[in-house]
């Protein structure tokens, strides 16, 4: 049987705590990660931990359920002391802690339901009691207030679908934490609904919730107290409620932000790039334009056919119908090559998998796509040159690095994502078109990116942007149209570039 | 941000003043210092250290004979294993190559002698079928997406059949005796072999790491889907590197030929182990996009130099062949698990 505490007893903020955490520090090679942070989390609490990438988040979260080990420092768990030297992840299952990322520790080919209890399957002899562990799932479905088909293996679930088979998993697993860690960050706004509805059937049962997110409204919505760490430090534990935005991101950034986006001028007469009634697989009949100078934003939940868009229009992605147009002239672009001639960069979203080559150099992945400008006699690199431009493209973008020679791979999410762009900086891109550019980076390096997206306007490019976060595109696009299940829904521009109005149409409600 | 345009970064003497500066560390990527040195060199150390110990323990190691015959044997294994080089750098696999060796070899030899065909036309011909051989691997492989260990174990059966097929099972003798200069002809007292193989790396070498195309290679190998989204033409690489890998094949199936003088269609049947032994050893990723030409020939060095002293010392052949197994088996589990950061 599921074990579930008395919901009666938790209330949010009393009782001794789940975890006590005091002065922790965990060192890495050359980098102090968290410097005697202390951390406390009572039963029935939503605890948000916040901070800038790399301030010591995960590392946190990681020691909590023994990824990591630290110099120093000493655990409570239910007032009773463990010991961090011999804890491990092993340990902390037994203790009932269990952390959900966003990216999945589920196995594709298998079920929902064999996912959730991998390794802990109710058992008749040798043999596997499928009717138990199903009526053990219902259950705990029940709980969450979700209905999942769980014969169905996970490879065919949504991204919240999966995120709820975690959490199944952790509770079948008797969790008393549970941690989560981004969840929210590859989530479309419906979904996120249901994360924090989740997050309430849990505390409601005097589990505590550890909440890690980038998305500070959700903070106000569903945590009672907020932890922020700034460069491994903790920099304040107090209650939500007293708590307004533009002070957590004061303590976030320790600084003040006076203005997050920069002013993007209006822009030109020229059309850049159109497209008319282009189809495929997962969009139809998209009409679009982009002028001279002219941020285009793109919003639409997940799947609504945003970054196949993009990546059709980059020559990636196969069209059943409509026609490109390029300075006015219709184009046919069936590879990403024939797109770069025309003009057009695409910036991935997956940064890593797409956008980066981690096993070259700086050097090297800044000049990829635009190696041909720096040869000498018909076949060879003209390195000196190749060199001198890379540096300049990325002192510019004021990447901070140690050497053109250096991996990419170590560099900050920022910084990576400054390569990318330098890449198409390089290359003669006209139109540059961004999937979720500021995806996985902190507020510091979303700001240069806005920046730099401002300096690109200002030089007759064009930007399509394509972002989960509305307030991105609001601040950014002059216009944005409206993706809903594969159409265009609408466009908006000027007066009607509100919240409310996008919101709408972003939902399909106003069919 | 500076207020010089970022178009100027492309023009060399708006960026004159930047090329004065420093663009960092080079050696950075190893840290710097004797422990870079160390693991850069590791496959020199080693063969310097073989080549002592040989001096001391084997017997005739270091007569001018037995050093010309190392020297040619290498020499094939080499120019084999550059062209197995370039297909492992894009994370694919030609298991194809040693009956590549088998069908070229007998296919020139059965020209010169059975049909009469110039040397030259022959010559020709046999690297017509190497492309062909090579096209149909990168196809299968990249277009049709077929794993290439699958793919090309399966023309290799195919290629194995086709070389007894033309061969009749025997070797074919009666070539032309200049061709055996290829093989076993000296100039300046080094043997001919040896120019080839000096020249094949030279060229590999020039075009791995100072060309757009050889530098692709790198791309593609390290992250294919990148790669594609800057513009690289994925598919044109893939498949260049199977040609290569059969072109290379028959170059040393040419040399391998005029030396024993007979198209022999098993002539590379036992090849592909030393061979990926020596694209491993040489510090090859076999998950693709990193490699160095100069590894591989010192690689081959290596190996070379081990199977002649094992010869010489009079270890029995299937001995070898445990020892040769020990080392790749040594070799990957270094490499598989030193991806582990």
């Amino acid at each position: 049987m599921i074990e579930v505490r008395s919901a009666a007893t938790a209330q949010a903020g009393t009782g001794t705590p789940l975890l006590e955490i005091r002065d922790l520090t965990v060192k890495f090679p050359g980098v102090v990660a968290l410097d005697s942070v202390s951390f406390d989390l009572l039963p029935g609490e939503c605890h948000a931990l916040v901070g800038e990438n790399g301030a010591g988040k995960s590392t946190l979260a990681k020691v909590i359920i023994g990824e990591n080990q630290p110099a120093s420092g000493r655990m409570f768990v239910e007032g009773h002391e463990v010991n961090l030297h011999s804890y491990s992840v092993r340990e902390s299952q037994r203790l009932g802690f269990a952390i959900v990322h966003q990216e999945f520790q589920l196995i594709d080919e298998m079920t929902a339901l064999e996912n959730i209890f991998v390794g802990h399957y109710s058992k008749v002899g040798p043999f596997i009691n499928r009717v138990a562990l199903r009526r053990r799932a219902h259950e705990l479905m029940e709980l969450l207030g979700l209905e999942i088909d769980l014969s169905r293996p996970v490879k065919y679930l949504r991204t919240a679908e999966k995120q709820v088979v975690q959490l199944a998993r952790a509770m079948a697993l008797d969790a008393k934490i549970v941690i989560l860690d981004e969840l929210t960050a590859v989530l479309p706004e419906s979904d996120i609904q249901a994360v924090f509805r989740l997050v309430r059937t849990l505390t409601e049962r005097g589990i505590g919730v550890i909440y890690i997110s980038h998305r500070l409204d959700e903070i106000f919505e569903i945590c009672d107290r907020y932890t922020v760490l700034r460069d491994g430090h903790g920099i304040a534990t107090a209650n939500v409620r007293d708590l307004t935005k533009a002070k957590i991101v004061r303590m976030i950034a320790g600084r003040e932000l006076t203005k997050v986006f920069p002013d993007i001028g209006s822009p030109g007469e020229e059309v850049l790039l159109e497209t008319r009634a282009l189809s495929s697989k997962a969009f139809r009949k998209v009409s679009l334009s982009v002028r001279k100078g002219e941020v285009v934003g793109i919003a639409g939940l997940v799947g609504a056919g945003k970054t196949e868009l993009l990546h059709a229009l980059f020559g990636n992605y196969p069209l059943t119908g409509g026609e490109i147009l390029v300075r006015g002239k219709p184009v046919r672009i069936a590879s990403p090559q024939a797109a770069i001639k025309h003009g057009l960069g695409l910036i991935p979203d997956e940064r890593k998998r797409q956008g980066l080559n981690t096993m070259m150099d700086v050097r090297k992945n800044t000049t990829l796509p635009a190696m041909r400008d720096y040869k000498k006699a018909l076949f060879f690199m003209d390195e000196k040159r190749e060199l001198t431009a890379a540096y300049g493209i990325l002192e510019q973008l004021q990447l901070r690095y140690r050497s053109l020679w250096q991996g990419v791979g170590k560099l900050s999410g920022g910084n990576q994502q400054k390569i990318v762009l330098a890449k198409w900086m390089l290359a003669h891109t006209d139109v540059f078109l961004m999937d979720e550019p500021t995806r996985g980076i902190d507020v510091g390096a979303k700001a240069e990116i806005y920046r730099l997206i401002a300096e690109l306007t200002a030089r007759g490019k064009a930007v399509v942007l394509v972002s989960p976060e509305l307030e991105e595109l609001l601040g950014l696009a002059n216009r944005i149209y409206i993706m809903y299940e594969g159409k265009i829904k609408d466009m908006v521009e000027g007066d009607r570039k509100d919240q409310a109005t996008i919101m709408t149409s972003l939902l399909g409600a106003n069919e | 941000m500076t207020n010089q345009g970022y178009a100027d970064a492309r023009r060399p003497e708006a960026a004159a003043e930047a090329a004065g500066r420093s663009f960092g560390e080079k050696s950075s990527r190893y840290g710097g210092g004797l422990r870079s040195f160390l693991e850069e060199w590791t496959i020199l150390i080693l063969l310097l250290a073989l080549l002592v110990l040989c001096s001391v323990f084997v017997d005739r190691f270091f007569e001018i004979g037995n050093l010309m015959n190392i020297a040619r044997q290498i020499s094939f294994l080499a120019i084999v294993a550059l062209g197995e080089f370039f297909v492992i750098l894009i994370a694919q696999m030609d298991m194809s190559i040693g009956w590549t060796i088998g069908l070229t070899s007998v296919l020139l030899a059965g020209l010169m002698s059975r049909n009469g065909v110039p040397m030259g036309v022959a010559l020709v011909l046999v690297f017509g079928v190497a492309i062909v051989i090579g096209i149909i691997n990168g196809l299968l492989s990249i277009v049709g997406k077929v794993p290439s260990f699958i793919a090309t174990l399966v023309t290799m059966n195919v290629l194995m059949g086709l070389s007894y097929l033309y061969s009749r099972g025997i070797p074919i003798s009666g070539l032309p005796r200049q061709l055996n200069y290829l093989g076993m002809g000296y100039l300046f007292s080094i043997p001919v072999p040896v120019y080839l193989m000096v020249l094949v790396t030279a060229l590999c070498y020039v075009f791995t790491t100072h060309t757009e195309l050889g530098r692709s290679f790198y791309a593609v190998g390290g992250n294919a889907e990148a790669a594609k989204l800057s513009g690289i033409n994925v598919r044109f690489v893939g498949v260049l590197a199977f040609v290569i890998s059969a072109v290379l094949a028959t170059v040393g199936s040419i040399g391998l030929t005029a030396k024993t003088m007979a198209g022999t269609a098993s002539l590379g049947g036992d090849m592909l182990f030393d061979v990926m032994t020596v694209v491993v050893l040489g510090g090859t990723s076999l998950y693709g996009g990193k490699g160095k030409v100069i590894g591989v020939v010192l690689a081959a060095l290596l190996v070379g130099v081990i199977s002649n002293a094992m010869v010489l010392i009079g270890i029995n052949t299937y001995y070898q062949w445990i020892v040769k197994g020990a080392i790749l088996i040594s070799v990957v589990l270094i490499d598989v698990n030193s991806k582990k950061e």
